[in-house]
């Protein structure tokens, strides 16, 4: 149970009603009554094992709340929290959204941009020039963003571009295979119990 | 009570250890850490709702959560509906949102916000949205010990306990052989080979390994020309030179040292050979482990084993060791003799002295609680046990003085330090003669019991000498146990010229040189006494003018003294002082002070009696030298005075001083003074003894004073009948010393601090010259407080004793106090009579006089000593005018101070720093003291030579010389200032040596003995 002056005792299964019609369930992370906010974590929407998705629920703005189940143990201790690491985090978040942004009002296509996501995630040091991705400010990648568009001083850096790019169109090209196969197969299923 | 003020005391005593350790701050800042360590600890976590935050950030977990968030990108639904995404940056206390890089989410917007629709950072107000979505968090992520032990563990899936181990059974029949065999297996498991051959017939791999290594070096290509052989030569020899080198064996060694890490590092090492064996010279620079010391204390009895622990105790963390003395309090009465002896024993080797006393003082807060508790549950036997107790305080005493001279020196020091303590438990005892107890019964104890105190007496004298080796002060508490027993005197006496002599022996070179030197300081002591007696009996009439209750202490110190002085005689003299000590004590167990003074004057008068023979037989035994020397201060009665001339070879010159006022004693005794300054050692030790009765007396009054008179009497007695003084001397250290023994026994309780001033004045002038002594004043001060420091510093020159004195202050002012009465104590120890003269003036006068000390808290001591000088400068300028005049008002204003000083301080507080202080401040106290005390003895002593009033004088020498010039018109703490330059300062006594011994002089007709005694010191 909650104790006095608590509504919510961490732990315990809520479920609420937003003002937008949402329903919201959860299991209670932490709730402060001044101000009337609540945080609920539940199952990752993306399914991932070790993530969570967080809520924060203006409770103003809630009705229907219920307590599924409450959770009478006391809560694990909080752990420290690295907080330069999460600053760090909020930067490079920042930046990469913007740099993103910038991409995209460039026009780049959508081809583009993921190319440009999966260089990213292997070499920090690209960025958008125009609609040119330019890696290590060696290698220049221009639309259609294909393996032969990368040039370059010939070199380690040039091959090693264009191992990245001729990865990422084969992991594309594999994974809408996979989505075809998968979208056959729900089509057959349907199909079938229709 | 008792516990807690041990644990008090020991705790101050740590504190203070840490400054004279200089280094090692072990124990008590350990504990300090500790504790730092535990609130951290508990601090730890994230946000700590102990610190006032708003908003939401009063709620740990809220901050928790939403911090761990930051940098995520989030969604945010807002009341209209809109969502924005961005990162998550930050929230305030009102939960006010700050969400960077977002923009407005569109349903068409699939491709990803354009640059333009992205805005820097958003405030959102809490009562904007709705809901805050932060998807796909890794609630681990920030998680600052991800890769700790404890952090991977909780990752382990499911329920992960520690296995249950399971004892190995290898059967019956198992055993021997099989284990053997693996035991004996040399093969290191797979042969290379076999793993070659295993891999290539099973894998079809082969090993390209070449043993030869060819492809890593070349092999040496032998042949026989000339130019290879005599390469070869030179190889050889190269090989030779190395191989035969130091360094290359040391290596080599160390390469191939079969010891464990543990044995090498960790281990304790313990060498049952040292344990036992009584060698004082091992065992003395060596840092005994508490174990091991508790284990001597055990050999010794439980009572006294308790006692060692609580030695040991003090040394090591104070606090955990108070505990376990408290709880072997009874046997406290031995362990505190041992402490003490042990201590200052220890304390002797110049090295060890600070960490001893140190150890010591704590050991001994402890251990005097401890004390306490067993006197007060052996009631049937408290006497006895108080007796016992303080005769081993006695024996200390005696010991100091039969051999230790030079040990006295050195052992007084370290006893200092640990008289320190004791101090506390006098102070405590003093203040709060109940729960004082306690503490001043470990103290008390030696003088409670007459008995028992020989034994302990001859406990603390083995001690003494055996103060390096603990195993010295097991076997004294051996002998000490057999004078808990209640074991006769002249068993202690036996006991004591034993512990005397092995400490001797092992100190041997370094001990006979300090004993040298304390035979010396003995002579001037015996000059002091002599003139402290004198100070006594003016204190004592003082004490009766002054307060009624006092004067009944005072008589029945008086009776008990006379008592003591019979037993002393029957038994031993040491037991016999700590008998009637204790006898006295007891009795005005209210007016500790008094009693205390009585108990001195007892001690002296026993020590006197009885004490020539035993102190003849340790001197004879310690050292031939000064045997004839020994003999006739033996048979100065005056133990007191001897007890001054040690604590003071400065007394001496008091002596002289006083001798002075009776003229033709003055010159002889001044004569006889400067020779005593080797003596002084000897009353040095004798002072440490003073220190020790001092201790008891607040608690027990009567062990405290008792052992402290016995010592005296003892010094007293060797030192008179070296000097000239003797016969006059012993005339008015008969008056004083019967005086004195109330007086002192007074005096003790306040002055047991003073007391161990003394002691350590007295060693200190011997082994250090008044400045150094003065340097470590300051530090005893600081550290320990202030009675110590004062008195030390008073004693040697104070100016910053004040300093000291200050910090007692108000608490302090025990501590300050506690310094007076160290200064008093000095001023008896110089002229152990001037010292009780004072106390019991204190007793007497103690309210009186406290008030200006409270007044003046900064400078309690100061103003104490104002207040004394005051009264004293008038008088010393009467004194020379009218000295006695003077010096009764001087003696009363001491006393009065030294009373302030005990009542005021609270026992418990004022013992805690006394010991403490006394312990860390000893050391150096003792060494600037006895130059200070020196002339402060000197003045002291011409003062004594005027009368009954000479301890007055004395105290007055010390305060005088600063009254001089402002006294007369000035009061107390006005005057002080004015007057002593030094005296300004709290040390009135250690400026007022000064100044007396410059004003003295000129006051005294004895200028050039004071002169020489100085000199002398």
């Amino acid at each position: 149970m909650a104790a006095p002056g608590e509504y919510f005792s961490v732990g315990s299964q809520v479920s609420c009603r937003t003002c937008q019609e949402q329903r919201l369930q959860g299991e209670v992370v932490a709730f402060d009554y001044p101000s009337k906010m609540l945080a609920l974590k539940c199952p990752s929407s993306s399914g991932k094992p070790n993530h969570a998705d967080i809520l924060l629920v203006n409770l103003q703005y809630v009705s229907e709340v219920e307590i599924i189940n409450d959770r009478t143990e006391t809560p694990p201790p909080l752990a420290s929290l690295n907080v330069s690491k999460l600053a760090n985090k909020a930067r490079t978040e920042k930046e990469e959204k913007m740099s993103q942004a910038y991409a995209i009002s460039a026009g780049v296509s959508l081809e583009g941009q993921q190319l440009f996501q999966t260089i990213h995630k292997t070499i920090k040091d690209c960025k958008w020039q125009e609609k040119n991705i330019v890696v290590m400010e060696e290698v220049v990648i221009a639309p259609p963003y294909q393996v032969e568009n990368c040039k370059g001083k010939e070199g380690s850096a040039l091959s090693h571009v264009r191992k990245i790019v001729e990865k990422h169109f084969r992991d594309v090209e594999s994974q809408k295979v996979l989505q075809r196969s998968q979208a056959q197969q729900t089509q057959k299923d349907t199909s079938l119990s229709s | 009570m008792s516990l807690k003020q041990a644990a008090a005391a020991a705790q101050p005593a740590g504190n203070n250890r840490k400054p004279p350790g200089g280094g090692g701050p072990g124990l008590p800042s350990a504990a300090g850490r500790q504790n730092m360590g535990r609130g951290r600890s508990s601090g730890k976590g994230p946000p700590q709702p102990t610190i006032s935050f708003d908003g939401i950030y009063a709620n740990m977990r809220m901050v928790h959560i939403l911090t761990s968030v930051v940098g995520s990108k989030c969604e945010v639904q807002v009341k209209n509906g809109g969502i924005y995404e961005g990162v998550f940056k930050t929230y305030s206390p009102k939960c006010d949102l700050v969400v960077d890089a977002a923009h407005r989410k569109t349903a068409e917007s699939s491709l990803g916000p354009k640059r333009e629709d992205i805005l820097e950072s958003i405030l959102f107000k809490s009562s904007d949205f709705v809901m805050v979505h932060f998807k796909d968090m890794d609630t681990n992520y920030a998680r600052r010990d991800a890769f700790t032990d404890s952090a991977i563990s909780a990752k382990v899936n499911g329920e992960h306990k520690e296995k249950d181990l399971e004892p190995w059974d290898g059967g019956e029949n198992t055993a021997s052989e099989e284990l053997e065999a693996l035991e004996t297996d040399v093969s290191n498991g797979w042969d290379p080979n076999d793993m070659f051959r295993y891999n290539e017939e099973n894998y079809g791999v082969v090993s390209t390994y070449d043993s030869s290594l060819s492809s890593y070096t070349v092999p040496l290509e032998r042949d026989n020309s000339e130019e290879f052989l005599k390469r070869e030569a030179r190889a050889t020899q190269l090989a030779e030179e190395i191989e035969s080198s130091a360094q290359y064996k040391a290596r080599v060694a160390l390469e191939n040292d079969e010891r464990t890490e543990e044995e090498k590092y960790t281990a304790v090492q313990r060498n049952a050979n040292e344990r036992e064996g009584h060698g004082v010279n091992t065992r003395e620079n060596k840092y005994i482990p508490p174990g091991q010391r508790n284990r001597d204390v055990l050999s010794w009895g439980s009572g006294r084993q308790n006692s060692p622990r609580m030695g040991q105790s003090g040394s090591g963390p104070p606090i955990s060791r108070s505990g376990s003395h408290t709880s072997e309090f009874s046997p406290n009465s031995g362990a505190d003799q041992r402490v003490v002896n042990g201590g200052p024993p220890r304390m002797s080797p110049k090295a060890q002295r600070h960490p001893r006393g140190h150890r010591v003082s704590t050991g001994r807060g402890t251990i005097s609680s401890g004390l306490e508790f067993v006197s007060h549950n052996a009631p049937g036997e408290a006497s006895t046990a108080a007796v016992a107790r303080g005769s081993p305080s006695g024996g200390t005493w005696s010991s100091v003085v039969s051999g230790v001279p030079r040990l006295s020196p050195k052992t007084h020091r370290p006893r200092s330090p640990r008289q320190s303590s004791t101090p506390m438990g006098p102070a405590l005892p003093s203040p709060q003669p109940g729960t004082i107890p306690t503490e001043s019964v470990a103290m008390p104890v030696p003088a409670a019991s007459p008995t028992p105190a020989s034994p302990a007496s001859n406990r603390a004298v083995t001690p003494s000498n055996e103060a390096k080796d603990t195993r010295l002060q097991d076997q004294r508490q051996n002998s000490a146990t057999g004078n808990k027993e209640n074991i006769k005197p002249s068993e202690t006496s036996p006991s004591f010229s034993k512990p005397e002599n092995k400490g001797v022996s092992p100190i041997v070179s370094e001990h006979r040189k300090q004993i040298d030197d304390l035979k010396k300081f003995k002579n001037d002591f015996r000059l002091q006494s002599s003139s402290s007696s004198d100070a006594v009996d003016q204190l004592l009439n003082k004490t009766r003018e002054g307060e009624k209750s006092r004067d009944v202490v005072k008589e029945k110190t008086e009776s008990t003294p006379k008592e003591s002085i019979i037993e002393a005689g029957s038994n031993t003299n040491s037991s016999g002082g700590s008998s009637k000590p204790n006898s006295p004590s007891i009795s005005p167990s209210m007016s500790n002070s008094s009693e205390q003074k009585r108990g001195p004057e007892v001690t002296s008068q026993g020590v006197q009696t009885s004490g020539p023979g035993s102190k003849q037989d340790k001197e004879d035994k310690e050292e031939k030298k000064d045997t004839s020397e020994q003999v006739r201060k033996s048979t100065l009665n005056p133990n007191a005075k001897e007890f001054n001339p040690r604590s003071f070879a400065q007394p001496k010159p008091s002596t002289t001083p006083t001798s002075p006022r009776p003229q033709a004693q003055p010159s002889p005794s001044m004569v006889g003074h400067q020779q005593p300054t080797p003596v002084y050692t000897q009353p040095v030790c004798f002072a440490p003894n003073m220190m020790y009765p001092v201790p008891v007396s607040p608690g027990v009054q009567p062990l405290y004073p008792i052992p402290m008179t016995p010592m005296p009497v003892n010094q007293a007695k060797t030192y008179r009948a070296v000097p000239n003084m003797p016969q006059q001397r012993q005339d008015q250290h008969h008056q004083s010393t019967m005086m004195h023994p109330a007086s002192a026994a007074g005096p003790p309780i306040v002055a047991t601090p003073p007391a161990y001033s003394t002691q350590y004045v007295a060693y200190s002038p011997q082994q250090f010259p008044n400045q150094p002594l003065v340097q470590h004043v300051p530090h005893y001060q600081s550290q320990h407080p202030h009675v110590y420091s004062p008195v030390i510093q008073g004693n040697a020159r104070m100016m910053a004793p004040p300093a000291h004195a200050q910090p007692g202050l108000v608490s302090s002012s025990a501590t300050q106090y506690g310094a007076h009465e160290q200064t008093h104590a000095m001023y008896v120890s110089t002229g152990s009579l001037a010292q009780q003269y004072a106390h019991p003036n204190a007793t007497l006068h103690p309210h009186p006089p406290h008030p200006q000390p409270s007044a003046t808290p900064t400078g309690q001591q100061q103003s104490q000593h104002a207040g004394s000088h005051p009264a004293p400068s008038p008088v010393q300028h009467h004194q020379h005018q009218a000295a006695q005049a003077l010096h009764l008002a001087n003696p009363q204003q001491q006393s009065a101070i030294y009373h302030a000083g005990l009542a005021p301080t609270p026992p418990s507080m004022t013992p805690g720093s006394n010991t403490q202080s006394p312990q860390n401040n000893f050391p150096t106290a003792q060494q600037t003291v006895f130059t200070i005390h020196p002339s402060h003895v000197q003045p002291a002593y011409t003062n004594p030579p005027h009368m009954a009033h000479v301890p007055q004088a004395h105290v007055q020498s010390g305060m005088v010389p600063s009254h001089p010039t402002a006294h007369a018109p000035m009061m107390l703490m006005t005057t002080q200032p004015p007057g002593g330059p030094q005296a300004a300062l709290a040390q009135s006594a250690l400026q007022p040596i000064p100044v007396s011994t410059t004003t003295h002089f000129p006051y005294m007709t004895h200028p050039s003995v004071q002169a020489h005694h100085q000199q002398q010191l």
